[in-house]
């Protein structure tokens, strides 16, 4: 067993070295703030890839969140000169207070309802953002502070932004490993059913949705202090699709899936001009694919196309009979 | 106060409208459709296209629009629900609406553009009607007939009756020989047909405007939600109280609230009276 | 972390360039949200940058160096805007910036392109995009939104001579924060506005906010939005109302999608918007030389036809591209701090679109002069005239 487990242990380290050493052999600035980005993203599709891939809530609206913890630090980073460290705690902290804000009422909501109640949710955020201008900025928006030395630089900003995110990919990990994250997929996949052996359903869904919020907040942190300027157009209602497409395209119930979607679908416009001008509707239409031909997202398509490649080795337990305590256990029933 | 009540009533019957529309989706295959605001807005925009660009007379761009909401709505079963009913994710159809959605809303964005475009006027009148203008009361007067109508098909007609069955209980349906995947196909025509009626009709309202499409999944969806999900006359009541609701905050508060009010009201609603204000308690999913 | 090597290529590009400066062409980044939902400003000025490019490369170039433009369409996304910008000073090592062309997004990428230290030649209005401190390099080629606000306020004022005015913004970002700058600077003329309201920009009908405001004793309405839809609807509740009250306001106000809009086309009179001189006929109704002659030059590019867009867009587009050329042939070449001193000391730089002065603590290059108010629905091919003095 242990020798299965370590291989992907070690693939792992070795993707890790590859990204913290990624400034040194990075072409240019460029590719280093898209890796930024990209890990500014993944660090709120960990979060939500808990809701929607395990839980199997469907939020569209978590780009709210993200907001949120974008304009929390930048007013309280730039504004009242707080410490980004401070800063970023607040953030996060905020991002969950104001899911467990939205969780409360909505979790107990069936799948379309909860799914608009998020929406309406990010709706509203970018309504406030707008009417509380003394507070955000309004439609001028604000400046974001960086971090201090030694993250202040790109490649630092960046290490930083990998460091938590690895931190984040590790959590998220656990949980899904745990029993814990194997009652999620029990919720998801038949809530009744996990409810009925005794499962407290909907305080699982509101703690993961409140750690959602948290990566959230976090993840707007990140991201306005790596853009250095916020306004209200930069949290669209796409943007929020854009998460929701990433875990579904990767595939829901893993970490390698969402993780590679958030990375291949920052990447991709970027790098393809086409795709680019399609926008909203090449994601639309990646969506429509996935979900018909490939439910479980592309990451499971190679996982199938890997086993057909090369066959896992299912081993066949073979079950002993512990002969000792079977007598044992006949003595004591033929004592009275 | 007068002008605030009836801008109010003809925003709300477009509302509601798109809940009768939803009503009639669910009906046969208990699917709430992400498309269902975009149905009305291509009609809207189909109409003034068939209209200003190509110079029809309005009663065949009427039944054009129709037409084309129809397929649409069709093309939803087709595309988005037939296949991913049939596995057991209960998700999926959600995720499948939500892709069509997308890609429907940036279609039109990219033939039609993003800016608001003009919507013909139907009937002779002069513009200084002021509250009598038709704008106001032909989505007013066509969801009211529209109600009354689904009323009458679901009570008087073969297939309205099958509809109903179907919604009582599918499985039994399909045991009792109905032709349950035909059904669900022509209700969602249906349903098509009615949102590009009233997206037809609202259209001097809204003009012919690519993103009216979320706008109305969303509102519609509050105003079904409000209502009672199933009910018809939840819808009409429902979508008249958003309408409302909306127009009187905006008037007195000011728009710079106009989602937060609105949610405000359906999750209100959804805490005091989880079923709406017209709807049947659900049974519990076991 | 590590600068150095940027900086030896950095140092080995510069050393090349003054070597080899008659082959090396000249790079220029655009950054234009040619897709999306705000995308007809773009294109237009899109025209206008790709015809001033082929122009000077079709005459040998700027200085014998030709012109290389980038082009990146942002989509109106600051999150796109900002990734292009890096791209731009990073791999593309562009000379110049232009763009982007909402404010949204530049007041996202100006930072960026500051911090590079790149020339950025801004295009969009809002007032926080230049400042001579944080972003020295960093110079505005349009006007600022304050210079629109300014000539609509004194024209409200002083020619029309009313003073109980009426703002209505949209509740977008835009919108916001132009109905507070309005209601500022009027405050600061000495006029409290007797009514202001902020609409949702797809608010379907206007006649209640119009209302309040003829009840609140209005005489002119002032709207700051930059959505043709909110603009014909209020051009349409005023009209259907019947109420004779002059509305003048954002240059939205008279752009050629609001007559289809209307529900009558009497309904564009008595509205007025804030224009340029440039753009604006004279009463022997001929347009000023210079614009006249882009305008014949453009024809055939632009279909050959009567122009259907506002023209002043173009006209920006072109002049960006001669700001570039003059920056370099005073500077005498393209290195970045001799670039922002040859324009820092640019006065009366003639172009088509506006005259530009730059100094050491102005960035804002526009003239105030070179603002005038328009008649709305005297929009004809590409260009408009003034109202006639009351």
């Amino acid at each position: 067993m242990s020798g299965t487990s370590l291989r992907p242990m070690a693939g792992s380290v070795g993707v890790l070295v590859a990204l913290a050493t990624l400034p040194w052999w990075a072409g240019d600035q460029y590719q280093i703030h898209l890796a930024a980005l990209i890990a500014a993203w993944w660090i709120l599709v960990a979060g939500l890839n808990l809701v929607v891939g395990f839980g199997g809530q469907l939020s569209i609206g978590h780009v709210g969140l993200l907001a949120i913890g974008a304009y929390a630090f930048a007013i309280l980073a730039g504004r009242h000169e707080w410490s980004p460290w401070i800063a970023l705690a607040a953030s996060g902290g905020l991002g969950g207070m104001c899911g467990l804000l939205l969780g409360l009422p909505s979790l107990r909501l069936p799948g379309f309802y909860f799914a608009m109640a998020t929406m309406a949710f990010a709706l509203i955020v970018a309504e406030l953002v707008l009417a509380l201008g003394d507070l955000t900025g309004g439609g001028v928006g604000l400046s974001v502070p960086g971090f201090p030395e030694p993250f202040e630089s790109p490649a630092g900003h960046y290490l930083l932004m990998l460091g938590i995110a690895t931190m984040i990919t590790w959590c998220a990990w656990n949980v899904a490993r745990f029993p814990w994250g194997r009652a999620l997929v029990a919720i998801r996949d038949n809530p009744v059913a996990a409810e009925s052996v005794g499962v407290p359903v909907f305080r699982m869904k509101l703690a993961v949705f409140v750690a959602s919020g948290v990566t959230a907040g976090l993840a707007g942190a990140l991201f306005a202090s790596l853009q250095s300027y916020i306004t209200p157009d930069t949290f669209v209602f796409e943007l929020g699709l854009f998460f929701f497409v990433c875990i579904i395209i990767g595939g829901r119930g893993s970490i390698a899936g969402p993780l590679a979607g958030t990375a291949i679908l920052t990447a991709l416009p970027e790098l393809v001009a086409p795709l680019a001008k399609l926008g909203t509707l090449f994601y639309g239409l990646l969506l429509l694919a996935v979900v018909l031909l490939v439910p479980e997202g592309i990451g499971r398509l190679f996982q199938v196309i890997l086993e057909r490649v090369r066959p896992r080795e299912t081993a066949s337990p073979v079950l002993e009979p512990d002969a000792a305590r079977l007598a044992a256990a006949i003595r004591r029933q033929e004592r009275p | 106060m007068l002008g605030v009540l009836v801008t109010g009533l003809a925003i709300g019957a477009l509302y509601a409208a798109t809940a009768l529309a939803y009503n009639v989706m669910y009906s046969t295959s208990k699917v709430l459709s992400v498309t269902t605001g975009h149905l009305a807005m291509l009609g809207g925009v189909f109409g003034a296209w068939f209209v200003t660009e190509l110079g029809w007379h309005p009663v065949p761009a009427l039944f054009a629009s129709l037409a084309v909401g129809a397929f649409a709505g069709w093309l939803t079963d087709v595309i988005a629900i037939r296949r991913v009913l049939a596995r057991s994710d209960e998700h999926l159809w959600l995720l499948s609406t939500l892709a069509l959605a997308t890609i429907v809303q940036q279609g039109v964005a990219l033939w039609w553009g993003t800016e608001p475009k003009p919507f013909p006027r139907l009937l002779p009148q002069d513009f200084t009607a002021g509250l009598a203008d038709q704008k106001y009361w032909l989505p007013i007067g066509t969801t009211i007939v529209m109600a009354a109508a689904l009323e009458l098909f679901y009570r008087r007609t073969l297939y309205g009756k099958l509809f109903v069955a179907m919604s009582e209980d599918a499985f039994a349906a399909r045991a009792r020989g109905v032709e349950t995947d035909r059904l669900r196909a022509i209700s969602y025509g249906i349903a098509g047909a009615l949102g590009a009626l009233a997206g037809f009709a609202a259209g001097q309202l809204t003009f012919a405007f690519f993103a009216v499409g979320l706008t109305l999944t969303l509102n519609g969806f509050i105003a079904l939600a409000v209502g009672g999900l199933g009910s018809n006359v939840g819808a009409l009541v429902g979508g008249a109280a958003l309408g409302l609701l909306n127009a009187f905050s905006a008037n007195l508060i000011g728009g710079e609230y106009q989602n937060t009010v609105s949610v405000g009201l359906l999750m209100l609603v959804l805490l005091l009276k989880p079923e709406g204000l017209f709807g049947s308690r659900r049974v519990r999913p076991v | 972390m590590d600068f150095r090597r940027p900086l030896a290529a950095l140092l080995l590009s510069l050393a090349t360039a003054s070597t080899a400066w008659a082959e090396s062409p000249i790079r220029i980044g655009w950054l234009s949200s040619l897709t999306g939902a705000l995308s007809s400003a773009a294109v237009a000025e899109n025209q206008g940058v790709q015809f001033a490019v082929d122009e000077i490369n079709q005459t040998g170039g700027i200085g014998g160096r030709k012109i290389e433009l980038v082009t990146y369409d942002t989509q109106g996304d600051p999150t796109k805007a900002v990734n292009f910008a890096q791209r731009l000073a990073f791999v593309d090592k562009v000379h110049f910036v232009i763009g982007p062309v909402n404010s949204g997004e530049s007041l996202a990428t100006v930072p960026i392109v500051a911090k590079a230290g790149i020339p950025n030649i801004i295009i969009g209005t809002i007032d926080e995009l230049v400042d001579p401190k944080r972003f020295p390099r960093a110079f505005r080629a349009i006007n600022t939104n304050r210079q629109w606000i300014t000539a609509a306020n004194d024209y409200a004022l002083k020619t029309l001579k009313k003073s109980k005015i009426a703002i209505i913004g949209d509740t977008s970002g835009y919108g916001t924060s132009s109905a507070k700058t309005a209601a500022e600077l009027l405050e600061k003329a000495g006029v409290k506005p007797v009514f202001s309201t902020l609409v949702d920009p797809n608010k379907t009908d206007l006649t209640d906010e119009l209302a309040k405001a003829k009840a609140a004793g209005a005489d002119v309405v002032m709207p700051w939005s930059a959505a043709t839809g909110l603009l014909a609807r209020l051009l349409n509740a005023r009209g259907d109302m019947g109420w004779k009250v002059s509305i003048v306001g954002h240059p939205a106000l008279m752009a050629p999608a609001i007559r289809k809009l209307l529900n009558k086309p009497e309904y564009w009179t008595d509205a007025y918007a804030a224009g340029y001189v440039s753009m604006t006929a004279g009463a022997d109704g001929k347009l000023p030389a210079a614009t006249k002659s882009l305008v014949d030059r453009m024809r055939p590019k632009l279909g050959g036809a009567e122009i259907d867009f506002m023209f002043w867009w173009v006209a920006l587009g072109y002049d960006t591209v001669h700001i570039v050329e003059h920056a370099v042939k005073k500077a005498g070449g393209t290195d970045p701090a001799a670039i922002q001193k040859a324009l820092e000391t640019t006065a009366e730089l003639k172009g088509v679109y506006a005259d530009y002065t730059w100094t050491a603590e102005d960035r804002n290059g526009f003239p105030d002069v070179g603002v005038v108010m328009n008649l709305a629905d005297s929009f004809k091919d590409g260009t408009y005239r003034a109202p006639k003095a009351p």
